[in-house]
């Protein structure tokens, strides 16, 4: 009897996961089948071109089942509830699945509430439709005060911000109208960027750009009609353009599977990726509770690992791999330049690389080759 | 400072910079006035980060000790 393998999700970890462990195993001793609600897999990084302008719906998405390989089963449907006990999911329909190996890859889901008149009053670009309302802002916006930043604490791409920010800059040059703009960056900690060490290089572009640094600005509300955002230590800020990550939290099956924390992140051993107190069941992505950032990239190298263990499991042969926390973000820094940050479980200092050209180009070439070269499970 | 009693922990231990920094004024932003927040970390840079917060805020910094590599910081709010 094939194990039934069955991963909730199937955004970048999903699918990795899901191409890997069938072109690991034959069809006689794995069945894979991939639960999501839409057919429209999104790639996430690209919204941050659709609202600079430099690339559109059909450059960043394609149909979900084209982008299985064969001997994947893809069931679109929305999951209701995770019973990990009885080894079973309930779709919104009634229908229950059960399994042998399940696979948590539900990824974050937007919490603007958290924040108080953000909906209202801030931009972002974590979605298409907010990153086609936040382009028609920047190419319209000729005069005025932009405020960029850390609205919600905790959000996919740690770097986005900043590369909003660069972008701007740079798109407002394009369009002649930087002059007529005061640019400000808004961080919560004494610092633009976390890690010292690029920080440094971050903070040296923003001055040389002009876009002045404002920390210690926690985002607690804001005031959509007097144009206003306060921040937790008691500063205020007007703005004209507010762009703002915004807050996040787990998806909702899993918060009402009650399997999360406070905030509908999953625990999971942070080598082996089981689900904290299960051996059977896994999560992968931002799903997880785990202290690393929530990208893309951990999510492919955590699909690689798990694949790799679950077919060691399923066969019997070889042996298992750990996660090592092992991340590569490589940040736009306008000008036809990118920088990276390099992270792991074991640096102390994570080290950065100063922004050039091939970085930009790597990322340009990473849009592309995520289509066929990564989701397919090759690279 | 032993018989402060904190009435939020916020544990981040195992968690890299700014995490538990992060998670201080995640847990300061649902605190009131007289709350005692307590923050366990490893990250070394927590140390420095949260002297700057403190004084930035102008929140009261209890006690901050480390012992066996786990740093702990005692703060009342008083800035709420």
């Amino acid at each position: 009897m094939p194990k039934k393998v069955l991963i909730l999700g199937g955004g970048d970890g999903g699918t990795i996961l899901a191409n890997r462990l069938v072109k690991k195993l034959p069809a006689g001793q794995v069945e894979v089948e991939v639960v999501d609600r839409s057919d429209i897999h999104w790639y996430q990084p690209g919204f941050l071109f659709i609202a600079t302008g430099e690339a559109d719906k059909e450059d960043i998405s394609r149909r979900r089942p084209k982008l299985f390989r064969k001997g994947v089963k893809f069931t679109k449907a929305e999951v209701k509830k995770i019973d990990l006990d009885d080894r079973s999911v309930e779709l919104a329909d009634g229908t229950k699945k059960g399994y042998d190996y399940l696979v948590v890859a539900t990824g974050s889901a937007l919490n603007p509430d958290e924040i108080p008149g953000f909906e209202q009053g801030a931009d972002h670009f974590w979605n298409y439709e907010a990153a086609m309302r936040l382009r028609e802002k920047l190419f319209s916006i000729k005069e005025g005060k932009v405020v960029v930043g850390i609205g919600g604490l905790l959000y996919k791409c740690p770097v986005a911000p900043l590369e909003i920010a660069f972008l701007a800059e740079e798109l407002f040059r394009k369009r002649g109208v930087r002059d007529k703009i005061e640019m400000k960056y808004v961080s919560p900690i004494d610092r633009a960027y976390a890690p010292h060490l690029l920080n440094r290089v971050i903070e040296e572009e923003m001055k040389k750009r002009g876009i002045e640094v404002v920390t210690f600005f926690s985002i607690d509300s804001v005031d959509p009609e007097k144009k206003v955002v306060n921040s937790l230590e008691g500063d205020s800020l007007e703005y004209d353009l507010l762009i703002l990550t915004p807050p996040q939290q787990g998806a909702k099956v899993v918060r009402d599977s009650g399997i999360g924390d406070d905030e509908g992140w999953i625990p999971v051993d942070k080598y082996f990726l089981n689900i904290q107190g299960y051996d059977d069941a896994f999560a992968i992505g931002d799903a997880t509770a785990l202290p690393t950032p929530k990208t893309g990239v951990i999510a492919h190298f955590q699909a690689a690992t798990l694949a790799h263990n679950l077919a060691v499991e399923i066969t019997g042969k070889g042996t298992k791999e750990i996660f090592d926390g092992q991340s590569f973000c490589v940040i736009e820094t306008g000008m036809s330049k990118a920088s990276a940050q390099v992270s792991n479980y074991f640096y102390d200092v994570p080290p950065g690389l100063i922004p050039n050209w091939l970085l930009h180009a790597m990322k340009l070439a990473m849009n592309k080759m995520y289509w066929r070269c990564i989701l397919s499970g090759m690279i | 400072m032993s018989d402060v009693q904190p009435t939020i922990t916020v544990d981040a231990r195992g968690v890299a910079c700014p995490g538990p920094l992060t998670s201080l004024i995640k847990a300061y932003r649902k605190a009131k006035n007289g709350d005692i927040i307590e923050v366990l970390a490893t990250d070394a840079g927590f140390k420095a980060d949260v002297e700057a917060w403190v004084k930035r805020t102008g929140n009261e910094l209890l006690s901050l000790t480390e012992e066996n590599g786990v740093i702990k910081a005692l703060i009342k709010v008083t800035a709420r």
